[in-house]
């Protein structure tokens, strides 16, 4: 704990409990679980990126459907590779902490399940939400009519203005009625 | 291409109506257009600055994404767009740049399209810092922790706020050093050591949180239903561990240190059975309310057992109400304030996905159930309609026959243990001393309780399987109300027992009372290990070894939690009678959360939403028939009971609460506290008063409840507003697609230029919402070349004033406009040019250029050919449209074509941006 510590830094570590919902054990278990990924070589760069794949590897990322969204989500990287640097793993422990606000975590959370990345969930976002949390494999898959149905359903209850298509404030008003929503969004170092 | 596809392709046009039509021209157009100058400097002003913030936030992802899905739904694709080499001088302002998420974007918007001209950079950078300005003059103006916690709140990465942190801080000790206050310092000084300290305060809470590697352990295995129940268990453990220390500091201590060996008969020898029974060398110990005496202590002060014990007991349970009702409420505000009921559906299935769990193997269990789940919410969905009046009938008949069998079933349970209790209480002798036998037959009462709170809830189980339930939800309320009917009716015999029977033959009842509530404890803590062995590690093996069809249990977090409850509620009742039964709770509920946490043979529940709502519920039971159960048996004993009279605290009086009387008596003698004793006589004993606070509170909460239905019609209204605005926004959607798909054939400008003065004039008076304007005269253009073509086509009836005239012009105008088509598009391709290289342009000035850029005939430079070529064409025009022409002098700026669907597109225009403001504020 002692040796992280001084890596980090004292005003660092203030910085990122400034910035964070994190608290200082959380910051230095991230730190220090950061630094396990780390290749010898990668250890003395500063700012240094970890590619995805490592990241995945975390056992608390590695069975998550979303983990590859998370990462993508997260990254600062400008090849949108999903690589993170410490701060922004920091970012995600922050968003899926405890004390995270319902707003920072929702806002992710259609993000994340904004799989195209345009801004809104439509009929193919929902269908891959789906079939994330359903299963891949065609035995576990709902049949066409099922899904069409289900999302028609989904889009009945959410879609308040009729535009097909469910936008942020939209979701961020079905998130604020299913109460479970904060306490199953997390992650926990 | 469905309904909702179209809708969704077109959704990000709605959104950001501003960027639809550039991006689709050409992605050059992009570079000078800024669609967030007009509406963040239109609002901003007048909107208060946190909520200003959070709307800002709340917009920020249509702030510039959606042109990336246009520019794919067009066909541009966004990586051919990216690979264009960024301006080096544009990077050293990145950190700059990186403002909120619309900042973000149009970053990467802008470095899409090969700006090279610092005419363009200019005027995002304009527009972004203004943005940043307006942010960081929000936030200076906020107070240190509205600061922080706003800034933490920003949905962006973490170097932008940083970035963010830094100006703000940069600025404000800027101000601070011009104003170099040594209060506004000091301020500073102690917020920060504040912060600081509530953040220390906090770390080492979460150092000594109790069991949080098993606590994560078990989410990641079970998910957040099971891990609700050891919440709760802890939360409990937690109330146990206070009660132990309240009683144990201020009952235990004074009793200990006045006397260490309270009169203990000869014959009393600690045997191993006490354990069990309470009884005996238990007797006379600090265990019960008997062997605590009434002195007054003397010492270093004055200590008063009566008193002390009186008001500690009160001090506890006036303690546990008030968290009880704080917690009730706050999680009834988060949980079913805004829970929609009628919201049954897939999303809530979708959104309770548990991210925490980490166990390979859950997540597929968890994978499965969730499907299951969401079939049997459609088919749910689907059979609801299907039910005749003869198959309601019929479940209605099961349902009450079910709950006619629980209530029987209960009424029997009540009736064996108060027959149980009479015989019990015929064998035992006030004596005080049992032979073993004897003492092992007390055992009796409490293991028939324990028996019956265990089997017969399985008999619930049972009639539940024969129940049809429309829903998951009503089968376990169901459930859980004949259960919880069952504890209740059980306890009130037993309390009734106490309290009628006990009370009037023991010559120190209390402490009798207090035995029978610590075999209680004792024999449920062992049924609850036994329950859980045999309920769930036998059932485990069966299922796994002998008969895999029966499967391995599910973890029953309805039935582990109501357990829970169930044995807090006899702390509770327990804790006059005998002060230190915490201690006893304390171990019980530590053993059993070991127990049940090593127990890994249980199956995560299949029904995984609504463990928010179950939460609570359990709370709510907690509080209200058990809490208030216990409270009121302990106040019933404390005011009604005559307290025995040899032994205990209270020997000798009335009743409990006379020690209370008999004290402020003793505080009358002392002078300057009179108004202790107005306070008792005038508002504790006066009736007067607690009419009146009724009277008060009845009328307070039905003015709350005026107000809550008018909240609740204010929302249907909303409701409906926003689906009406919906379905205009798909009305005008459609129309727009419609347009976009008759071909748009370039014709001349000429007619745009009414429009665009309109424009300009509207949008003048808001200085800083040019570049709105210009992408607004960019769309209204193109729409209106559109609505034009289309009209020019169809012959369609305009709504507008040209209605008589369209028809004359529709032939007459064709070949001027392919002319002067010709002519534009080499004019625009020119004008560009000259566009981007002037680089010192304001905002108006880029405004002037636009304009030029449509309309080639009023550019000031450089384009005189092609300009030449257009005049013609509108001359030749404007020969063949006489009629027109003339109609068109009503527009100041002498335009040539009347461009006739203008009020329409202004109205789409207008709703489009009066939508997007309401989506914001939504």
């Amino acid at each position: 704990m002692g040796t992280t510590a001084s890596q980090l830094g004292k005003e660092l570590l203030s910085e990122y409990q400034e910035l964070t919902f994190l608290t200082k054990q959380e910051i230095l278990l991230a730190h220090k679980r950061f630094t396990e990924l780390l290749t010898k070589d990668e250890k003395d760069i500063p700012n240094v990126r970890i590619p995805m794949e490592r990241i995945l590897t975390l056992p608390e990322l590695k069975s998550n459907p979303f983990r590859k969204r998370i990462c993508l989500v997260f990254s600062t990287s400008e090849q949108k590779d999903g690589s993170l640097t410490f701060e922004d793993f920091l970012d995600l422990l922050s968003a899926f902490s405890d004390s995270a606000t319902l707003e920072i975590k929702s806002h992710y959370a259609f993000r994340i399940f904004d799989f195209d990345d345009d801004g809104t969930l439509d009929f193919n976002d929902l269908q891959t939400l789906v079939n994330c949390l359903t299963g891949e494999t065609d035995e576990t898959r709902l049949t066409p009519e099922e899904m069409s149905q289900l999302i028609n359903n989904i889009l009945e209850e959410s879609d308040i203005d009729k535009d097909g298509t469910v936008n942020l404030s939209e979701f961020q008003h079905v998130i604020s009625r299913s109460p479970d929503f904060v306490s199953s969004f997390k992650i926990v170092l | 291409m469905s309904t909702y596809n179209n809708g969704g392709f077109f959704n990000p046009a709605y959104h950001d109506s501003e960027t639809l039509e550039i991006d689709k021209r050409s992605p050059n157009r992009s570079r000078h257009t800024n669609p967030y100058a007009g509406d963040s400097s239109g609002v901003r002003p007048d909107v208060y600055p946190t909520s200003e913030l959070s709307r800002d936030t709340g917009r920020a992802p249509w702030g510039g994404r959606p042109e990336q899905s246009w520019d794919g739904g067009t066909g541009i694709p966004m990586d051919l767009l990216s690979t264009h080499p960024v301006n080096p001088a544009w990077r050293p302002e990145h950190s700059n740049m990186t403002m909120r998420w619309r900042g973000l974007t149009m970053k990467r918007m802008f470095q899409n399209s090969e700006s090279n001209l610092p005419f363009a950079d200019n005027a995002i950078m304009t527009q972004v810092e203004n943005e940043e300005m307006n942010l960081v003059r929000d936030l200076v103006a906020m107070s240190t922790r509205d600061r922080v916690r706003a800034i933490r709140n920003l949905p962006m990465s973490f170097q932008e706020k940083k970035h963010i942190r830094n100006q703000v801080l940069a600025l404000i000790s800027s101000k601070k050093s011009r104003k170099s206050a040594c209060l506004g310092d000091c301020s500073e000084q102690f917020s920060r050591s504040y912060r600081k300290c509530s953040s220390n305060v906090k770390s080492a809470r979460q150092t000594l949180e109790l069991w949080q590697g098993i606590m994560k352990e078990i989410g990641g295995k079970f998910g957040t239903s099971v891990l609700s129940y050891f919440v709760f268990l802890k939360w409990l453990l937690m109330f146990n561990i206070f009660s132990f220390l309240v009683n144990f500091g201020f009952i235990t201590i004074p009793q200990l240190v006045y006397d260490q060996s309270p009169d203990k008969p000869a014959n009393a020898s600690f045997r191993g059975l006490e354990l069990l029974t309470g009884a005996g060398y238990f007797n006379n110990t600090v265990m019960y309310y008997g062997s605590y005496s009434n002195d007054t202590l003397i010492g270093a002060v004055n200590y008063k057992m009566q008193l002390g014990y009186f008001f500690t007991i009160a001090a506890y349970m006036v303690f546990c109400g008030v968290v009880l009702i704080f917690s009730m409420a706050n999680s009834f505000k988060t949980n079913y304030a805004l829970a929609d009921s009628t919201s049954s559906g897939a999303w809530q299935l979708l959104c309770s996905w548990d991210f925490s769990i980490t166990n390979e193997r859950a997540v597929r269990q968890r994978k499965n159930n969730l499907r299951i789940q969401l079939k049997e919410s459609l088919s749910e969905k689907a059979q609801r309609k299907q039910l005749t009046t003869s198959e309601k009938l019929k479940h209605f008949g099961i349902h009450l026959g079910s709950w006619l069998l629980s209530t029987a079933l209960t009424f029997g349970c009540v009736a064996s243990i108060f027959f149980l209790c009479q015989y019990e209480q015929r064998r035992m002798s006030d004596s005080g001393s049992f032979s073993p036998l004897q003492e092992a037959e007390t055992l009796l009462v409490p293991f028939v309780v324990s028996l019956m709170n265990m089997v017969v809830p399985l008999f619930f189980s049972l009639f539940n399987k024969f129940e049809h339930f429309s829903s998951q939800r009503r089968q376990i309320y169901a459930l859980v109300l004949r259960n919880v009917l069952l504890r209740m009716c059980i306890l009130g015999v037993l309390c009734y027992y106490w309290m009628n029977m006990v009370a009037t033959k023991f010559s120190c009842w209390e402490s009798v009372v207090g035995q029978a509530l610590y075999r209680l404890v004792i024999v449920d803590f062992i049924f609850l290990l036994l329950g859980s062995f045999f309920g769930e590690f036998l059932s485990y093996v069966v299922g796994t070894r002998f008969l895999p069809r029966l499967g391995v249990p599910e973890f029953d977090v309805a039935r582990n939690v109501l357990e829970i409850i169930y044995a807090q509620t006899l702390a509770w009742i327990g804790i006059y009678f005998s002060p230190l039964l915490p201690v006893i709770q304390i171990l019980k509920f530590f053993i059993l959360f070991y127990i049940k946490s090593l127990m890994r043979n249980c199956q995560p529940p299949r029904q995984t939403g609504r463990a928010a709502q179950m939460k609570t519920i359990f709370t709510a039971l907690l509080f209200f028939p058990f809490f208030i159960g216990a409270l009121s048996i302990v106040g019933y004993t404390a005011w009604s009971l005559t307290p025995s009279e040899h032994c205990g605290p209270f020997r000798g009086l009335n009743s409990t609460f006379t020690v209370v009387e008999l004290w402020i008596g003793d505080v009358e003698e002392i002078p300057g506290s009179e108004w202790v004793v107005f306070i008792y006589q005038k508002i504790i004993r006066s009736e007067v008063f607690y009419f009146l606070i009724t009277l008060i509170i009845l009328v307070v909460v039905y003015i709350f409840w005026q107000v809550s239905q008018g909240r609740k019609q204010l929302i249907v209204l909303l409701r409906r507003q926003i689906v009406n605005e919906g379905k205009d926004k798909l009305f005008l959607l459609e129309k727009l697609q419609d347009l976009q798909k008759s071909q748009p054939n370039q014709r001349p400008k000429p007619k745009n230029k009414s429009k665009t003065k309109l424009h300009l004039e509207e949008f003048s008076s808001n200085g800083s919402s040019n570049s709105n304007a210009m992408v607004q005269v960019l769309l209204a253009r193109q729409r209106a070349e559109e609505e034009e073509e289309r009209e020019r086509v169809r012959g369609l009836p305009v709504p507008v004033e040209s209605t008589n005239l369209t028809h004359d012009r529709q032939q007459s105008s064709s070949n001027a406009l392919a002319l002067a088509m010709q002519a534009r598009q080499r004019a625009e391709s020119q004008t560009r040019e000259e566009y981007y290289s002037r680089a010192g342009f304001t905002e108006n000035h880029v405004n002037y250029q636009h304009r030029a850029d449509e309309q080639e005939e009023n550019s000031p430079t450089s384009v005189n050919s092609v300009m030449m070529q257009v005049m013609q064409a509108r001359q030749q025009a404007e020969e063949e449209e006489e009629e027109e022409l003339k109609r068109m002098q009503w527009v100041p700026a002498a335009s040539q074509n009347p461009a006739p669907s203008s009020a329409l597109i202004q109205a789409m225009l207008a709703r489009q941006q009066a939508q997007n403001e309401y989506d914001d504020g939504y």
